[in-house]
């Protein structure tokens, strides 16, 4: 076993190593910098003036050394303004004596990096988003997969019968309705002062001033702004939580479905049912545990899946979490901060397939790594 | 003119009985989720004593039943606008449901003549024919084509262009009437933002959506089974290198991807053309190999074929790559520059060919958002014919090939891979969707096709900024997407179980 | 606390013979009211000095509303990184750090100016040459007083053009030495403590526009170059509490800082809800901002329907629509002109802008601009631009139109594409997203470009239309026209400016430079009880007259 998380963490490495040299690659081809000196500098400056702005800011050199410099192999960028003799440099912070300054500043240094577009440290903005992006994930898992399970566990413990059909057609929708789609059809719904709900309870002096629903234009919000302050509430959070939890849903409950199903076919079930143990002791005692292996591994899987429906649903309800941060990156090339992103996103992939697969191994006893 | 009611004549005796259906159907419900707290469940058969079987019926029973006949009488009153939208004569009486279905006259009956003749012919039609077995796989077939008529007949179906204005119809509701003279007398959907037809641009949009989609997945599947066989197969260091990569893209987060690559940026770059150089090469590639292994020992037919294959699709994908101006061009001989400097600075993928070969250029963003959706799907295809790959190639009959003295290749694409054949088509179907709903996702990042075009995507995200107000130009098409996505799950199901069933 | 606009007429500041003069014009009906208050503030002359100049009381709009101490206000606005104010590049970032650098003078929503940090100004007969009289009592948060010390010093940054992206350099106008890129020799002298001297070697007439633009915010004397939202220093009554870029910002009261004049609120905070506006709407519902920075399109009747007040203003803001004449076969003056028949400015503004602005005459001055000449109405024939452009051997050309993805930008430029195929031409249309159209802007073959509010008509046309400037995206290059140009800058009079300005426009038109389909009206809505919210020619918020009504 610590011979296969050592090999796995060796692979993560590279594959983090060769994400990031990718990344860095796209965000630095000229068109890309071009970008980001006129979104620092000013959007309408000549194409002179975005030279001598990329040299004065350490954009000048070769990639690879570039990427180094990020890396924090090879020593930060130094340079002399030829007028004022004033040193600036990748590791000279602002108003930091330049003698003072460490020869290297990259990611072994534990520095991530500056995000041009926030003018702020890398680290300080992702932790921040990380932990909101959390909450919202956790909202999400805690409503998604407690009824992905029960509506696969319902479906599976009797195939073919009408519950199976209605919950399994239930679970195709859930899978094919996109959060852009179902996010705007909630909002429509339930969050619209003009149209759906809202307008008819606020008619019923349900919602407004003295409506006992609260003091709100509408059902629910639209915005999931107030949520970041920590003034989660129902009204605001529901949205965007059942948004991102109904399209996993689908998934993970047809993948618990199908393990069941299957474990209520195997020998062991069917030797309990002519012992005439009752249909709710081998649902329950029999055959829940082993259905429910093949689920964990999906469920695990789930996370970096669930980052694009992340990404949509913190647009859509204008939720500044990590997904939102990684929009804002890419479109305004803010190389470092976008940097930062994807060893997260890596991160987030590589870990949940490790632990899916140990997890899958500690359950499941017939399987053994060589 | 007044505007067209949602179900006008046949609605006024229509209407009562569809709402009491589905009154009626809920009440059974949950009347019938009710008794069964109770204890009380559907009743089944019984073998009496004498041998004669016995149907106990219970009140879940009755109720089940009742559900049945609403949803029975429900859908008969949807037929019913229909047939009244195709037989009243005036648009008042139509309704704009029964308008719609008139518009969709070439549709239906499309529909209807696939049904027959399929049931009609379903034992001699293989794993297709058992799909009409089932009915799940026949709702999400029914859906799937529908769509795919509905794309087809779009030139009839759809009374206007995607991109025709009237500017007095701007966000009108659904069934206003158009000014005099137009090519229709109404907006059967309302109008849009810019005063177009909501109904023709969602019909025209399945034209972008079912070429897109479908050829896209095509193409990842050629590249997925290309590398997928031989890392299978052989194993061994190739084997590791390609699952790296396969894992190294599945590893990035799919809109951060996109991000990267469908900005005006990278396109500027050239990148996005770089990449559509290697991946489209791969159907040449499949293609020139699945004839060579299997014709190596009849010379004449097998160069006919492999002549044939790089002859039109070398043509292909030179159109394909090569965009007039931009970095991998097909200069005609009188564009290129007359001193040789010139011409080596031009770049190496400035390919001196004659004009006329290349055939067509392929506009705004769907070269970019084509190689990126394949881009995107190809390891996922790979990794499931690696795993199909390494399951096949124990079995019997590849032993008995590799004893016969057959080639690898043969082996590979003529014996494994007919083999893998089921949970490919599984896997094709719901990638088909999958694909779909990346592709709105593009179009909601405002990274899709060219910005007029109706594909769903883009009118979704155009339609949401004024969502609250007017959601009648984002609804349809997205009940449009979700429907297709719906049908081709449900589709995949059905083949899935149809599948098992061999 | 005393109006200062009043403490400048008692001081009798007002006496200038042009202005003087343009008193005469009004009252012979040849200037009207707006015109005139802009020409005359725009010599020095005091707002209320004009006005009592042409014997009219000011308008209620230049008397503020005097709101109540105290209160938190949420403004829905982006939300941007600091920087060196000389470089801002969105009226965004100006708002914010107005309430801690000021700036010398502003402008007001009647089209006049009035002094901030600068009690008065006057410019000599020709002008070349401005007086600027400093406030007195003024001091920086940190202690120092503000002196001519701090304006020539800013002066000096403004003018220097080897900063990337410096846009001061070009409102400075001649008072940047070509040869050095740097402020003229002699140009800016320190009379007094309390006056600075500007000396133009050719006349200048924009010198006072430039000074109320948003990158001409007054910085510390030892801060020229740096972003005040770091150093903190300033003369505003405001200090930066925190700011989270493309989330929000917030401003709070400078507790150990007297400021020379009142301010109201405690605390502001700029709210960043994204570029798009159904985002907007969304947290207005949502009750999370109390006003907008700015409200647009369909959205105007929504906030109205949500009980919030709106105000109105109008201005020379434009959408420009040009063919750069560096791309075949935009170079050819028959295209672009069957482009300019084809379209009916009407139909763009109703389609694109919901009416709510007045159609324009593609030439880029404006009505409400005091040197407008009018000019016979344009004609619409689709038909003759179709056999114009046959002519011009572009009947297959495809016009490939690129705009901004969002907003107003993207429905004007569908417009025109629509209108362009109804006459039979070939069109595509490119959108690119706001974060990259940005860096293109100048040099897309046929695009559509927002151009703000200037107040003096060749001020524009210096910035956008003279050959060879940074900001020409048109490529247009025309000695004739750079001639009039010159001369038309150099003339204070704007009758005898409006002659020429009416060759100039008339050679804008048949040059067809551009396609100008609509002057904006600009909109802002605000709740109800919040006073000196009302929308600005040029977007600016001043935090310091904001406030709730007692």
């Amino acid at each position: 076993m610590g011979a296969f998380i050592l090999r796995r963490t060796g692979v993560m490495i590279l594959t983090a190593l060769c994400l990031t040299f990718v990344v860095f690659f796209l965000t630095n081809l000229f068109p890309n910098l071009e970008k980001l000196a006129k979104t620092q500098g000013n959007a309408r400056m000549s194409d002179a003036e975005v030279v001598s702005w990329l040299d004065r800011n350490g954009y000048g050199g070769p990639m690879i050394l570039r990427y180094g410099e990020w890396l924090g192999v090879v020593p930060g960028w130094t340079r002399e303004d030829p007028q004022t003799g004033e040193i600036t440099g990748r590791c000279i912070d602002f108003g930091m004596d330049p003698a003072d300054a460490p020869r290297f500043c990259g990611l072994l240094q534990g520095d991530l990096g500056y995000s041009t577009v926030s003018n702020d440290e890398v680290a300080h903005i992702i932790g921040g988003r990380l932990v909101l992006t959390g909450i919202l994930m956790f909202w999400a898992f805690a409503i998604m997969v407690p009824a992905a399970l029960l509506v696969g566990v319902l479906a599976g413990m009797r195939e073919g019968s009408r519950l199976d059909r209605s919950l399994s057609t239930f679970s195709i929708a859930s899978t094919a309705t996109p959060e852009y789609v179902s996010g705007v059809v909630f909002i429509v719904l339930l969050a619209s002062s003009t149209a759906g709900v809202s307008s008819t309870l606020s008619e019923w002096g349900w919602l407004g001033p003295d409506g006992w629903l609260g003091d709100r234009n509408t059902l629910f919000l639209g915005s999931a702004r107030s949520a970041m302050d920590g003034g989660i509430t129902f009204w605001n959070f529901t949205l965007p939580v059942v948004t991102i939890a109904l399209y996993g849903m689908g998934y993970i409950a047809r993948m618990t479905r199908a393990s069941m199903a299957e474990v209520m076919t195997s020998q062991y079930i069917r030797t309990a049912r002519l012992k005439g143990v009752s249909f709710r002791n081998i649902v329950l005692k029999h055959a829940l545990r082993n259905a429910l292996i093949a689920p964990f591994t999906v469920i695990m899987l789930q996370f970096p899946w669930l980052l694009t429906g992340v990404v949509i649903v913190e647009t859509l309800f204008s939720y500044n979490g990590f997904g939102w941060t990684l929009v804002q990156a890419a479109s305004n090339n803010d190389i470092e901060l976008l940097l930062a992103c994807s060893i997260v996103a890596v991160l987030v992939v590589l870990v949940t397939q490790l632990i899916s697969d140990i997890g899958y191994v500690l359950l499941n006893p017939r399987i053994r790594i060589s | 003119m007044e505007p067209l009611t949602w179900t006008g004549q046949f609605g006024t005796f229509l209407n009562p009985i569809m709402l009491a259906a589905v009154v009626v159907f809920f009440a059974a419900a949950i009347l019938n989720f009710v008794i069964g707290f109770a204890g009380i469940r559907a009743g089944g058969y019984e073998v009496n004593d004498e041998g004669t079987m016995v149907m106990n019926r219970t009140p879940s029973d009755y109720l089940l039943m009742a559900m049945q006949f609403a949803v029975l009488v429900f859908l008969a009153c949807c037929v019913g606008f229909i047939i009244g939208g195709i037989v009243l004569p005036e648009m008042a009486q139509k309704g704009i449901l029964g308008a719609v279905g008139q518009r969709l006259l070439p549709v239906w009956i499309a529909l209807i003549v696939t049904f027959a003749l399929s049931i009609t012919f379903k034992a001699r039609l293989g794993l297709y024919g058992k799909l009409f077995n089932s009915s799940i796989g026949m709702v999400g077939f029914g859906l799937v084509m529908f769509w795919v008529y509905a794309a087809l007949f779009s030139a009839w179906v759809a009374p206007f262009d995607a991109l025709d204005q009237i500017s007095s119809l701007r966000n009108d509701i659904p069934g206003t009437p158009t000014p005099e003279g137009e090519a229709y007398s109404h907006y059967l959907f309302g109008g849009d933002r810019l005063g177009r037809d909501v109904f023709s641009r969602v019909i025209l949009g399945s034209t972008f959506v079912l070429q897109i989609a479908p050829l896209a997945t095509v193409f990842a599947f050629m590249v997925g089974i290309t590398l997928g066989l031989p890392a299978g197969y052989f194993g061994g260091r190739l084997d590791t290198i390609l699952t790296f990569v396969a894992n190294l893209v599945l590893a990035f987060p799919v809109i951060l991807l996109f991000y990267l690559l469908v900005t005006p940026e990278i396109v500027a770059a050239g990148l996005p053309q770089y990449m559509s150089m290697v991946l489209f090469l791969f159907p040449i590639i499949f293609l020139v190999t699945l004839f060579n292994s299997r014709f190596h020992t009849q010379p004449k037919r097998r160069n006919l074929l492999v002549g044939l294959t790089v002859l039109i699709g070398g043509l292909l994908y030179l159109s394909l790559i090569s965009d007039r101006g931009t970095v991998i061009d097909v200069l005609g001989w009188s564009r290129l520059p007359e001193s040789w400097p010139d011409r080596i600075s031009l770049g190496l993928f400035s390919i001196p060919l004659p004009q006329s070969l290349d055939l067509f250029d392929i506009g705004g963003n769907i070269l970019i958002v084509f190689v990126s959706v394949v881009f995107v799907n190809s390891p996922t295809v790979f990794r499931i014919v690696r795993g199909i790959t390494l399951d096949i190639k124990t079995r019997d009959y590849v032993a008995a090939a590799q004893t016969r003295g057959e080639g690898p290749w043969y082996i590979m694409l003529w014996e494994i891979l007919p083999n893998a054949r089921g949970p490919l088509i599984v896997d094709f179907c719901l990638r088909i969707g999958y694909t779909t709903i990346l592709l709105g996702t593009l179009g909601f990042f405002g990274l899709g096709l060219s910005p007029e075009s109706p594909d769903w995507g883009s009118t979704i995200n155009e339609g949401r900024s004024l969502l609250t107000v007017y959601p009648h130009p984002a609804l349809p098409p997205a009940l449009a997407l979700m429907s297709l996505v719906l049908g081709l799950n449900l589709l995949a199901d059905g083949l899935r179980e149809e599948s098992l069933k061999d | 606390m005393k109006d200062f606009a009043n403490v400048q007429a008692e001081k009798g500041l007002t006496t200038h013979p042009v202005a003087e003069m343009y008193a005469r014009e009004h009252k012979e009906g040849k200037l009207d009211r707006r015109e005139f208050l802009v020409r005359t503030t725009a010599l020095g002359v005091s707002a209320a000095a004009a006005y009592s100049l042409i014997g009219a009381t000011p308008a209620a709009a230049q008397e503020r509303a005097v709101p109540a101490e105290g209160g938190t206000l949420r403004i829905q606005t982006r939300v941007y990184a600091g920087k060196d104010p000389r470089v801002y590049d969105w009226s965004e970032l100006g708002n914010l750090s107005r309430g801690i650098v000021e700036y010398l003078v502003e402008y007001n929503r009647d089209g006049s100016f009035s002094g901030v940090l600068l009690e008065s100004w006057e410019a000599n007969e020709d002008a070349t040459q401005y007086t600027l009289r400093l406030r007195p009592g003024v001091t920086w948060n940190n202690g120092d007083a503000f002196t001519a010390e701090d304006v020539a010093a800013n002066f000096v940054g403004w003018c220097d053009s080897t900063v990337e992206g410096n846009s001061m350099a070009a409102r400075m106008g001649a008072l940047v030495d070509p040869d050095t890129g740097q402020a003229r020799e002699g140009g800016i002298e320190v009379v007094d403590d309390l006056t600075v001297r500007i000396n133009f070697p050719s006349p200048e007439i924009a010198l006072i526009p430039g000074m109320a633009d948003y990158p001409s915010a007054v910085q510390h004397r030892d801060h020229i170059g740096e972003d005040p939202l770091e150093h903190g220093i300033g003369t505003g009554a405001y200090m930066l509490e925190s700011i989270e870029v493309g989330i929000s910002a917030v401003l709070v009261r400078n507790p150990d800082h007297t400021y020379w004049r009142d301010a109201y609120l405690d605390r502001i905070e700029f709210v960043d809800v994204g570029e798009d506006p159904a985002n907007w709407f969304a947290s207005a519902e949502a009750d999370e901002v109390d006003m907008t920075y700015q409200t647009t399109g369909d959205f105007i009747d929504l906030f109205d329907g949500l009980g919030w007040e709106r105000s109105e203003v109008t201005t020379a803001a434009t959408y420009v629509l040009r063919m750069n004449q560096n791309n075949a076969p935009y170079d050819d003056v028959r295209v672009r002109q069957a482009v300019n028949l084809a379209v009916d400015p009407a139909v763009l503004l109703e389609l694109g802008y919901s009416g709510l602005g007045t159609e324009a005459e593609n030439h880029h001055v404006c009505p409400i601009h005091p040197e407008y000449a009018e000019l016979p109405p344009l004609t619409f024939d689709p038909e003759a631009a179709l056999a114009l452009l046959q002519e011009a051997g572009a009947a297959d050309h495809v016009f490939e139109i690129t705009s901004l993805d969002d907003g107003f930008e993207r429905d004007t430029a569908d417009a025109l594409g629509a209108m362009l195929r109804d006459a039979g031409f070939n069109v595509e249309r490119v959108i690119i997203p706001g974060a990259t159209y940005w860096n293109d802007w100048t040099s897309y073959p046929f695009s559509g470009t927002t151009w703000n509010h200037r107040e003096l008509g060749v001020q524009i046309l210096n910035l956008a239309y003279r050959s060879g400037v940074a900001w020409n995206e048109a490529a247009y290059s025309n000695p004739d026209f750079d001639a009039l140009l010159d001369e038309a800058s150099g003339i204070q009079d704007a009758d005898a400016r409006r002659e020429i300005m009416a060759q100039i426009e008339q050679i804008m038109q048949d040059d067809a430079v551009i396609n100008q389909p609509y002057w904006r009206s600009l909109f802002r809505h605000h709740k109800a009880g919040i006073l000196n919210a009302e929308m600005h020619p040029k977007f600016e918020i001043n935090v310091h007259y904001l406030g709730y009504a007692a």
